[in-house]
């Protein structure tokens, strides 16, 4: 086990992926915090599953030796853009004739899942790095994610922060929301591209997993501490943070998975507000 | 009188697949019009189709230009999951004069804080909604409705989930925002009783048998006008103001 001296110490081996966890937990537990109200944490989980098949079809076309096409495909650039189109998918089709709405989200999330093993199995790089990328180790990040992840998410803020009046009304009450002749389908679509962005983003570089536990725990763990919607949107945040640099901390320290020890430190949360809401309603 | 909304030849469905129609409907401002009808019968069909949130199958609604709905939907149409409160939820009727992207003004929350108040809901202001009991739902419902200052006021069964006292409490609130205001008020209600106090203008409605009947109350809200068109005996309902056949006490 390292000490804490030890640890700070070793500030030049956390700091980047402290920064990137960091960013990406308050992103998304901002954006959770929709998620969890929306009814659709299962849209986030086959949208990291959906990113993380963009980073391997690219990786997949690339093997194939195409020559100018191969090398036109950019890994983040096609994972950010079959996640959108993911995303607006969602965002906009509500109707599957007779298929329930649970039923093609789950349909998506295994569908990508298997393309992911299979695509993965065909790729001719070392499985090793395939895995890294795909699905991220959250142990050291990529130099340029030290600037993307946080310009992602101090971006998506701004937006959440200048329409947050309009997300909440379309959160809540779609229907008065169109009778008041504002942009829903722009307002349903721009938050599902965000959470897609960000998903996408965040999952390449700290992996499918945290990026899943970010975008639901935080905000249900909010959701139980806070009776007030806007206190729930900064603690959720605020948990967010908390369980990725709590996460890489213990992981560092205790030799853990990162990603998992992450998602773990966000478990803790969503249990603490459960253990909370249970003693409120008591007293 | 200045006619407000005019329904041509409008033949109601979802989905393109007609429930009833073609039928025909004007609504002055200033009027009180109650749809009733057997449940399933297409009421809130109907309503959706006046407020433009259903495409009509074929036909014309025409609203006067610029008009604003104040509209009060089902209790059960909100998830309980959301923690907002009574005040968050009555500024969204508000936002019917606030566009996307803007904020609410310092006479927007005056106004805001004027319909809480005028619909008996100030106190509850911080509570959630979610919290309150039925009648206090409702009461905030109104009160969001009122915020938007509408020139049409349209209730989908407003008093379903109160007891008889919260009901004549929230007519004579809705009775008195109408007298006010000049706003025209439409609702869909399952309470023949209520319809007979206070509406003027009666629509009746029941897609199952293709029947659409309006006119004033005077006309429609007899015993023998009621008993054909529910096909049962309405003399004791109507004068003992009880509810009507899709309601609790039929």
């Amino acid at each position: 086990m390292i000490t804490f001296g030890e640890f700070l110490g070793s500030y030049f081996l956390w700091r980047d992926p402290m920064i990137v966890g960091a960013a990406a937990g308050a992103i998304c537990g901002l954006l959770g915090v929709y998620v969890v109200l929306r009814r659709i944490i299962f849209v986030s989980a086959a949208l990291t599953q959906v990113s993380s098949f963009g980073v391997a079809l690219s990786f997949y076309i690339e093997g194939l030796g195409l020559g100018a096409l191969s090398a036109a495909v950019h890994p983040f650039a096609l994972s950010i853009g079959i996640t959108v189109a993911a995303a607006v998918f969602f965002a906009l089709k509500k109707d599957y004739s007779r298929v329930s709405r649970e039923g093609i989200i789950g349909f998506g999330f295994l569908i990508a899942s298997a393309a992911v093993v299979i695509l993965g199995d065909r790729i001719t790089k070392g499985s090793h790095d395939i895995a890294s990328i795909l699905f991220g180790s959250a142990v050291v990040v990529d130099p340029a994610d030290v600037y993307i992840i946080p310009g992602i998410a101090v971006a998506a803020g701004a937006v959440l922060l200048f329409y947050m009046k309009d997300f909440i009304f379309v959160s809540f009450d779609e229907e008065s929301a169109r009778l008041f002749k504002y942009p829903v389908g722009a307002l349903n679509a721009g938050l599902m591209v965000m959470i897609a962005i960000v998903a996408a983003a965040a999952t390449r570089a700290l992996g499918a997993l945290p990026v899943f536990a970010f975008l639901a725990l935080p905000p249900l763990a909010a959701l139980y501490f806070t009776e007030r919607l806007k206190l729930a949107f900064i603690l959720s945040a605020a948990m967010g943070v908390l369980s990725a640099v709590l996460g890489y901390f213990f992981s560092f320290i205790l030799s853990l998975p990162t990603g998992a020890s992450m998602a773990m430190c966000a478990c803790l949360f969503f249990i603490a507000g459960l253990l909370w809401r249970e003693v409120r309603k008591r007293v | 009188m200045k006619e407000l909304i005019k329904l041509k030849d409008v033949t109601i469905g979802y989905d393109g697949k007609a429930i009833l129609g073609p039928v025909g409907l004007s609504i002055e401002r200033g009027e009180f019009a109650g749809i009733l009808g057997p449940n399933g019968g297409g009421k809130s069909t109907l309503l959706k189709t006046i407020l433009g949130l259903v495409p009509p199958v074929s036909g014309r609604v025409d609203v006067e230009p610029g008009i604003v709905f104040g509209y009060v939907p089902q209790n059960e149409h909100f998830d309980p999951l959301f923690p907002i409160s009574v005040e968050e939820v009555v500024s969204m009727g508000r936002y019917a004069r606030v566009p996307a992207g803007s904020g609410l003004s310092r006479s927007d929350r005056e106004c805001i804080s004027r319909s809480m108040e005028r619909a008996g809901v100030g106190r509850l202001a911080k509570r959630t909604f979610r919290s309150l009991s039925g009648g206090e739902k409702q009461r905030t419902l109104i009160a969001r409705a009122v915020a938007g200052e509408p020139d049409a006021l349209v209730l989908d069964e407003p008093t379903a989930a109160v007891d008889v006292r919260g009901e004549a409490a929230i007519m004579e609130l809705v009775e008195s925002i109408r007298e006010e205001s000049g706003a025209a008020v439409i609702m869909v209600s399952h309470f023949l009783r209520t319809a007979a106090k206070y509406a003027g203008r009666v629509i009746l409605v029941d897609a199952d048998k293709g029947v659409f009947r309006e006119g004033l109350k005077s006309e429609l809200m007899t015993s023998g006008a009621l008993a054909d068109f529910f096909g049962l005996n309405f003399e004791s309902a109507l004068d003992s103001q009880t509810t009507g056949p899709g309601g609790d006490g039929a």
